[in-house]
């Protein structure tokens, strides 16, 4: 079961603790949400799985084996695939060239036609604007050209950062259906969000990070009652 | 707590100071050929630490420093050949030059402020400029002034050794120009400029935000560190004839490798480098003319001194690549944890 | 004075216009354009000014020389060449590139200057201050005569070398997904690994490339310039590099075009000056680059952040 396994993961930067005893787990086929306030190690727990950043105490496993010390680049290629916060896409490089770059995470064999031709149906900006120099795209363009280079490198677990940052409502919308999209084609999905309704609403559960320390789990149930939520941030 | 913060600025100066003063105390018990040595390297350290006082708190590379140098070395070189000397070696200087003859001290003023002067003209226009761009200008700074003293004979020699000048830099003038201008450098860097200046390498937003003019401080630094550059030409002219190109390119790489080796982001790491890439080239210079170091005797083949040389700083660099000093200022820091906890008390034992 | 100056500028500049001195200056232009690529592809991808470059030339004219010296076949000299050139690339990347990666530019100038002394003293020690002539292909050297222009040999062999390399280059960086990976990883290393993008891989093929196309200059400059020394290619290279910085030092192409250019008129002023009027000719020159710099600090050749720049 290839499954995505955090254990009480410690992340610090200099002496500072930075994520505090964190465990979580992401199943294929299911939407995982992650929330909180600014600082409160959302990011960094993203970074911690895709080894940018080495762990304190705590360790990581992907459908059994363990992630801790291995480069990025090996664990881009082990099927886990970031949309990293801001996008970073190459902006002076065309649409198709930097999702030809979602191409470096595929684990090995298979062919690369049948999720390109995926992904160009999910998101057609790709294929219309594909000589496009990628920083001429509006931000919700850009924002499904980072998704779909994600997807090009056959990931069994997406992670996400804040993709609705800096986005229209309608856009917001647009890239959560694409997430239930994605989770019904048998993905499973981290969502590190700072919207926090529309997050519960959507994951099958979400977590609540505050001070790097997992506050609260909530469900969809919990979307309405927002003052629960309100409290778990100031508790 | 003030207390303690100013003991520890005060460690920071006497610590350079001490090496440089042990190292000139060492030059009056060893030989002739080994004083050459002291000196040297103590013109080293002037020179490196004048680099260092710009590069290290502006965090920009300058290859343009050993200009100043150069400029220093002709202006108190010029100045300071007796006037019946000066046609021998240059003919053709302006007449003004050619007439006035001054002492040591007033040459090494002099050279000091040729060498500002000099680097807060050229630091009008680069010191907008970062990274490889403000490298390859200030290169070029070193390239014209070069081409100018090689050629334009009414200032100087131009591609005469420069000889005759009165060697008045022994052991007790370089260790005093030394000292004076590590002094200096961390006055400089404890000032208000140095420390806005380290401001505005560390976070230049935030810098700006509080009204810091990154420019104005490089441009600072920049003309301080010509005056000491062309100070310590002055001390070199004194003590060895040299020609244009003794004050080129090589001279600009060992002394950017000194600073490098030693920790660019420190007074100390200037001064430890510096000494230390003399200590090495000495030991090598006599090792190629046959020593014996604890009984055995070793005798390198000519030339092979700059291989282990260069060798030995690559490996440096590879093994410690923030330098010698790790880029950190003298202290005693076990000896003050000591004293810490003896003031606060055995209870006191928090992180 | 003004009728002086106008008539010595003008008799340069018809100098400069003659075929002759075109296609020399073009010549010249071409091998410090591949240059330029060698310091740039490392640049790019590794954030490395590899100082010691012209080392690798070195060494591989002193691998000519020494075959040319025990009398072996020409192919038998270009072979080792590149054998030489491409090892101790291959050790320089792994002694010294690899633990130095992410230090800041002054620890990485540093240590490329020391590799740089190193092999210049080895050699040194090895050949002696007067080095060793490469006679092998002595031929190439002579002119063959077009119209009114005595053409040496090897000028056009430069020329066409440069344009086939180039043309090799460019294809690899656009059409392949290495050069793909090459090129993303220029622009933004931290991002290229999070998607997979091997950095050990391209930072491999980058110091390969740089070494064959090291190899590549070191036999056209042996034809025009036989006796190799321990500072051969020295000047050269710190020529090439305050090319490289004045055209653009972030992206291959202004890269390469600025090493082009500072060859092309380097080139040209080498012919069409006359030597009692060069003596402040390098002063002119430095103070062209700071103003180039000043107007233009990112390089003449680079647009603006973010705007149209493709390989």
């Amino acid at each position: 079961m290839s499954a995505l396994e955090l254990r009480e993961i410690e992340v610090a930067y200099g002496g500072v603790p930075a994520v505090r005893k964190v465990s979580l787990s992401v199943a294929p086929g299911e939407i995982v949400g992650l929330i909180g306030p600014n600082g409160a190690g959302k990011s960094t727990t993203l970074h911690a799985i895709m080894g940018v950043v080495p762990l304190r105490a705590g360790s990581i496993t992907f459908g059994g084996s363990s992630l801790g010390g291995l480069a990025p680049e090996k664990i881009a290629r082990s099927g886990i695939a970031l949309v990293p916060e801001g996008r970073r896409l190459f902006a002076e490089l065309t649409v198709d060239e930097n999702l030809r770059l979602g191409l470096a995470g595929r684990p090995n064999g298979g062919d690369p036609a049948k999720d390109l031709e995926v992904v160009r149906e999910l998101f057609p900006i790709v294929s219309e604007f594909r000589d496009r120099q990628a920083g001429a795209l509006s931000g919700g363009q850009q924002q499904q050209l980072a998704i779909a280079r994600a997807l090009v490198a056959s990931p069994s677990i997406l992670l996400l950062d804040e993709p609705s940052l800096g986005l229209a409502p309608k856009v917001v919308e647009l890239v959560f259906e694409t997430l239930q999209t994605i989770r019904e084609r048998g993905l499973g999905i981290l969502l590190v969000e700072q919207r926090a309704q529309r997050t519960v609403a959507l994951a099958d559960r979400t977590h609540v990070l505050a001070s790097g320390e997992l506050r609260l789990t909530l469900t969809p149930d919990d979307a309405a009652d927002t003052e629960r939520m309100v409290a778990a941030y100031l508790s | 707590m003030k207390g303690l913060a100013r003991q520890r600025g005060a460690l920071e100066l006497l610590g350079p100071v001490a090496l440089v003063a042990a190292a000139g105390l060492v030059g009056t018990v060893v030989s002739q050929t080994s004083e050459i040595y002291v000196v040297t390297a103590l013109i080293s350290v002037a020179t490196v630490v004048a680099i260092y006082t710009f590069v290290g708190n502006s965090g920009v590379l300058s290859f343009g420093h050993i200009s100043f140098f150069a400029v220093g070395v002709w202006a108190a070189g010029v100045l300071s050949v007796p006037e019946s000397e000066k046609p021998a070696t240059m003919p053709y200087l302006f007449h003004l030059l050619a007439t006035t003859t001054v002492g040591n001290v007033p040459s090494l003023v002099i050279a000091a402020a040729v060498g500002g002067v000099f680097a807060f003209l050229v630091g009008l226009p680069l010191m907008r400029l970062s990274g490889l761009a403000a490298g390859i200008a200030t290169f070029a700074i070193l390239g014209i002034t070069n081409n100018i003293l090689r050629y334009y004979e009414k200032i100087g020699p131009g591609l005469n050794t420069f000889s005759s000048v009165p060697e008045t830099t022994g052991l007790l003038q370089v260790t005093v120009g030394a000292v004076v201008v590590i002094v200096a450098a961390f006055a400089y860097q404890k000032s208000r400029f140095g420390r806005q200046l380290r401001a505005g390498r560390e976070d230049p937003a935030a810098a700006r935000a509080v009204g810091i003019s990154i420019y104005r401080q490089r441009l600072a630094a920049f003309a301080i560190s010509g005056f000491m550059a062309g100070f310590a030409g002055g001390l070199y002219i004194h003590f060895i004839p040299i020609n244009v190109d003794s004050v080129y390119l090589d001279l600009t790489f060992i002394t950017l490798a000194m600073l490098v080796i030693g920790g660019i982001g420190s007074l100390w790491g200037a001064v430890v480098g510096a000494l230390f890439v003399s200590l090495l080239d000495s030991v090598l210079a006599e090792a190629e003319n046959g020593l014996t170091l604890l009984g055995h005797s070793i005798n390198l083949p000519d030339g092979s001194r700059i291989v282990v040389e260069s060798a030995v700083m690559a490996l440096v660099l590879v093994l410690r690549p923030s330098g010698l000093t790790g880029g950190r200022e003298f202290s005693l820091g076990w000896l003050g944890r000591i004293r810490r906890v003896r003031l606060r008390g055995p209870e006191a034992t928090s992180a | 004075m003004t009728g002086l100056v106008a008539s010595g500028i003008t008799s340069v500049l018809h100098d400069a216009v003659q075929p002759q001195a075109q296609v020399d200056a073009i010549g010249l232009g071409s091998i410090y354009a591949l240059m330029a690529v060698g310091i740039g592809l490392v640049f790019g991808v590794m954030r490395l000014v590899n100082f010691a470059y012209g080392q690798l030339i070195m060494a591989g004219a002193f691998a000519i020389a020494y075959a040319s010296g025990r009398g072996w076949p020409v192919w038998a000299g270009i072979v080792l060449c590149f054998a030489v050139v491409l090892l101790l690339s291959f050790a320089m990347d792994v002694a010294v590139f690899r633990p130095l990666r992410g230090q800041s530019a002054a620890v990485m100038l540093v240590a490329t200057f020391a590799i740089s002394f190193l092999l210049q003293s080895i050699a040194l020690l090895w050949f002696g201050p007067l080095g060793k002539t490469a006679t092998s292909l002595v031929a190439l050297n002579q002119p063959i005569t077009i119209g009114s222009a005595d053409i040496r040999k090897i000028t056009v062999v430069a020329i066409v070398t440069a344009a086939i390399c180039l043309g090799l280059l460019l294809l690899l960086m656009s059409r392949t997904s290495l050069g793909l990976h090459m090129r993303a990883a220029a622009i933004d290393a931290p991002t290229a690994r999070l998607l997979g993008v091997r950095a050990n891989l391209v930072s491999g093929v980058a110091v390969l490339v740089a070494g064959l196309l090291a190899a590549v200059v070191a036999v056209l400059l042996t034809v025009q310039f036989p006796t190799v020394t321990p500072t051969y290619a020295l000047q050269d290279t710190i020529i090439v590099l305050v090319g490289v910085v004045v055209g653009g030092m972030t992206r291959l192409i202004p890269a390469t075009l600025g090493g082009f250019l500072i060859g092309y008129v380097s080139g040209l002023l080498g012919d069409a000056l006359p030597s009692n009027q060069s003596q402040y000719l390098p002063s002119f020159l430095f103070g062209l680059v700071i103003l180039v710099l000043l107007i233009r600090p990112d390089g003449l050749f680079t647009r603006g952040r973010g705007v149209v720049e493709r390989v």
